[in-house]
């Protein structure tokens, strides 16, 4: 321990700010969320954690949030630094609205959100926020989806599509490999899981999905469709591996090498930090 | 400097908090604004923090705690209230009657100002628990008949807007109908 | 000093709960305050205070007379609206000034328009100015007319009941809301509308106004009655007069129309349209 990271807010000498690193971490270690930009939609999808046997799962608090009725927050770390953020952001959302009497842009909260991330970087006494979250919505009047994300330094950026916390590497890769810019909604919702299921093994009944489209509120997909679109994408991918294997020829060897596949695309180190 | 002029005929004096409830107000200018916006601004933090709405009986005990702490500080809100909303658990319609001394009470109908002194016996005599939006309505020309026969300051039109289990909407009111004192 | 405060810390949007510690309010507080910090005369109670000291209609012989009087008009029609101002500042009987400038160019397609104290409006609209821009520059597009005219509303909403005197209009476009009036005054009142006028000589420009305002005249109409409403009102209010300062806010932005000599308007209003019959030229 070289001292650096007792006191918050100090640099090291190299440059770094061992809180805001260490806060990293903490994302790293939560659980996964991702979100997509299609055409008129954006969907935000997250991996839930598995519940132990007494757990409530029905009214367990959820790793998405609204700040306003057109505006989506998903994020991955700590839950409790989460809410605390959550709440923040809410309280600039309705006071924008108060003085602006329009509702905010989804670039202006999530400039707020990074603003107060930032705050906790640079003030004594005080530990950064430990999660990175991502912001969806549509602004006021406007057709086109908006997705950006903020981390515990207070950086903000957009994109077209993302994912944070657990394994988010993997999970963009793959999205790097995957997402094209024209995706309908369906498109949209079944690369967002699909991109999911890179990282949750248990399936359907870990994942949550929310939806946003202009001018309406909020849509959290039901259990029984994500199923069903875990199913489908089950199929195709069988599918795909049944044509490749016929293409090779060789039936035991091809399911082997199958599994090895998706193995190896789910890296145990990441999530350790 | 600023004259006696009236500046708008068609100002909207009411606020929706939530979806099922709706506060109409009067009193200083400047204040009134101020205030029901302040009100709504949290009723809907309040909805999106908790992911439920307040029903009209908390929101007014909401409403007249702000108005109790402001009475008591430098600068009070000289704000009269109407709050109504449809509680969607009761399934009832409520009324509140609350003034800028900070006095709440549920009523079945209610007035401010000096048209109290003309409609509320209208009220009296014609309005029942279980009567219609027909007859509702009706009960309410009577009142705004009376208060432009025998209001002394000229009436300058009403706004009408109706709340119920499906949210709160606006009326069409036709009130141009002159009324003459016998 | 804490009459000031008291003010500031009433009830805003924020929930006790959460901002019980300064240094958590610190934290949350992106933006900085609205208001900038003033100190006050030390004085038991300023409002009081001031009022003694320049009502000069109880007290003709008050020794701050505040500058005041005036006429300003603006309204909505389907060509954009037209802003139209006098031009004098009174300061009781006396006429301070005949080249006052009462529209304020907030920026290329905002416009402000004072009444009333003629420091208050100066000073809290070029105040407006600086916060528009700065909105501008934190939201990378032009603040809406709705979002100015609460800016100023709030502002002068908070230092009510301190002696604040104005009267003023906010006329612009943008985008989404088209062309957008707001009449703001220093009681709180902000409020949206087609056609309003401001000043001791409103009467008189409401007289002219209402009676042959459309939403469908033409722009050269609606130039013609902008001039006209404000011309009725420096003939008859003796706290209006100078010259007639006129606008047109239009789609792109808003196009002066002249800073002109109301004498040379009247005379040839009267001698070539006959009106303001009453003026004669004829001894006796």
């Amino acid at each position: 321990m070289s001292g650096y990271d007792r006191a918050l807010s100090v640099f090291s000498p190299d440059g770094h700010v061992f809180q805001v690193e260490y806060a990293l971490e903490a994302v790293k270690r939560g659980t996964c969320a991702v979100a997509v930009k299609g055409t008129n939609i954006v969907v935000l999808g997250c991996e839930k954690r598995s519940a132990m046997k007494l757990q409530d799962t029905r009214i367990t608090p959820s790793k998405i949030g609204m700040v306003d009725n057109h505006v989506c927050l998903a994020f991955a770390g700590l839950n409790a630094d989460a809410r605390i953020l959550i709440d923040k952001a809410r309280l600039e959302a309705q006071s924008h609205r108060l003085t602006v009497e329009d509702p905010c842009s989804i670039e202006y909260i999530t400039k707020y959100v990074a603003g107060v991330q930032q705050r906790y970087t640079q003030s004594g006494g005080v530990r950064p926020f430990g999660i990175s979250t991502l912001i969806v919505g549509f602004d006021p009047g406007s057709e086109e989806a908006r997705l950006y994300q903020t981390e515990p330094s207070g950086i903000y950026s957009a994109w077209k599509a993302n994912a944070i916390g657990r394994s988010s590497k993997t999970v963009r890769e793959f999205l790097e490999r995957n997402h094209k810019d024209d995706l309908d909604r369906t498109g949209t919702i079944e690369l967002t899981i699909k991109s999911l299921l890179e990282v949750v093994q248990t399936g359907a009944k870990n994942i949550e999905i929310a939806i946003m489209a202009p001018g309406k509120n909020v849509e959290m997909l039901q259990a029984e469709e994500i199923e069903k679109t875990v199913e489908k994408i089950n199929a195709e991918k069988d599918a795909e591996a049944n044509t490749r294997r016929g293409a090779r020829g060789g039936g035991a060897a091809g399911q082997n090498q199958g599994a090895e596949q998706t193995l190896a695309s789910r890296p145990a180190g990441e999530g350790s930090g | 400097m600023r004259g006696a002029s009236i500046l708008k005929a068609n100002d909207d004096k009411t606020r929706q908090l939530n979806k099922q409830t709706l506060m109409a107000f009067s009193g200083e200018p400047g204040d009134t604004v101020q205030f029901a916006e302040y009100i709504q601004a949290n009723i809907q933090l309040y909805s999106m923090r908790n992911g439920t709405d307040l029903s009209p009986y908390e929101v007014s005990s909401f409403v007249r705690s702000e108005l109790a702490k402001s009475l008591r500080s430098r600068s009070p809100y000289t704000v009269n209230l109407l709050l109504s909303g449809y509680d969607p658990i009761k399934q009832k319609p409520e009324l509140y009657w609350i003034d800028y001394l900070a006095s709440s009470a549920p009523v079945p109908y209610a007035a401010h100002g000096y048209a109290q002194y003309y409609c509320l016996s209208i009220l009296d005599k014609h309005h029942h628990p279980d009567i219609s939006l027909e007859q509702g309505m009706k009960i309410l020309r009577m009142c705004t008949d009376e208060l432009k026969r025998r209001l002394p300051i000229d009436f300058k039109g009403v706004m009408v807007k109706i709340v119920d289990k499906e949210g709160v909407r606006e009326e069409e009111y036709v009130d141009d109908k002159q009324v003459y004192a016998p | 000093m804490d009459t000031l405060v008291a003010r500031y810390s009433r009830p805003s949007h924020q929930d006790p709960a959460y901002t019980s510690d300064d240094q958590q309010q610190a934290l949350a507080d992106v933006a900085p305050p609205l208001s900038l910090n003033f100190a006050l005369p030390p004085v038991a109670s300023s409002a009081s205070w001031l009022r003694a000291m320049t009502d000069d209609a109880s007290n003709p012989n008050c020794p701050i007379k505040i500058a005041h009087g005036t006429t300003t008009l603006a309204f909505r029609f389907k060509g954009g609206i037209i802003v139209a101002t006098d031009s004098r500042a009174t300061a009781g009987n006396w006429i301070a000034s005949q080249t006052v400038k009462k529209v304020i160019e907030i920026n290329s397609c905002l416009l402000g328009t004072m009444a009333g104290g003629a420091a208050d409006c100066q000073y809290w609209l070029a105040y407006l100015g600086m916060q528009c821009r700065l909105h501008e520059l934190r939201h990378k597009r032009r603040i809406s007319v709705a979002a100015a005219s609460k800016i100023l509303a709030n502002l002068v909403y908070s230092y009510k009941g301190m002696g604040l005197s104005m009267g003023t209009m906010c006329a612009g476009v943008t985008k989404e809301e088209g062309p957008a009036l707001y009449y703001i005054d220093s009681d709180g009142t902000r409020l949206a509308g087609n056609l309003f006028c401001v000043g001791s000589g409103q009467t008189f420009a409401y007289g002219v106004l209402d009676a042959e305002y459309s939403y469908e005249m033409d722009d050269d109409t609606a130039l013609e009655l902008g001039r006209r409403s404000i011309l009725a009102a420096t003939h008859r209010d003796a706290y209006s007069g100078g010259f007639i300062n006129l606008y047109h806010v239009k789609e792109e932005g808003w196009v002066k129309h002249g800073f002109n000599d109301t004498n040379p308007i009247f005379w040839n209003t009267k001698l070539t349209k006959g009106e303001f019959s009453n003026v004669t030229s004829e001894l006796a």
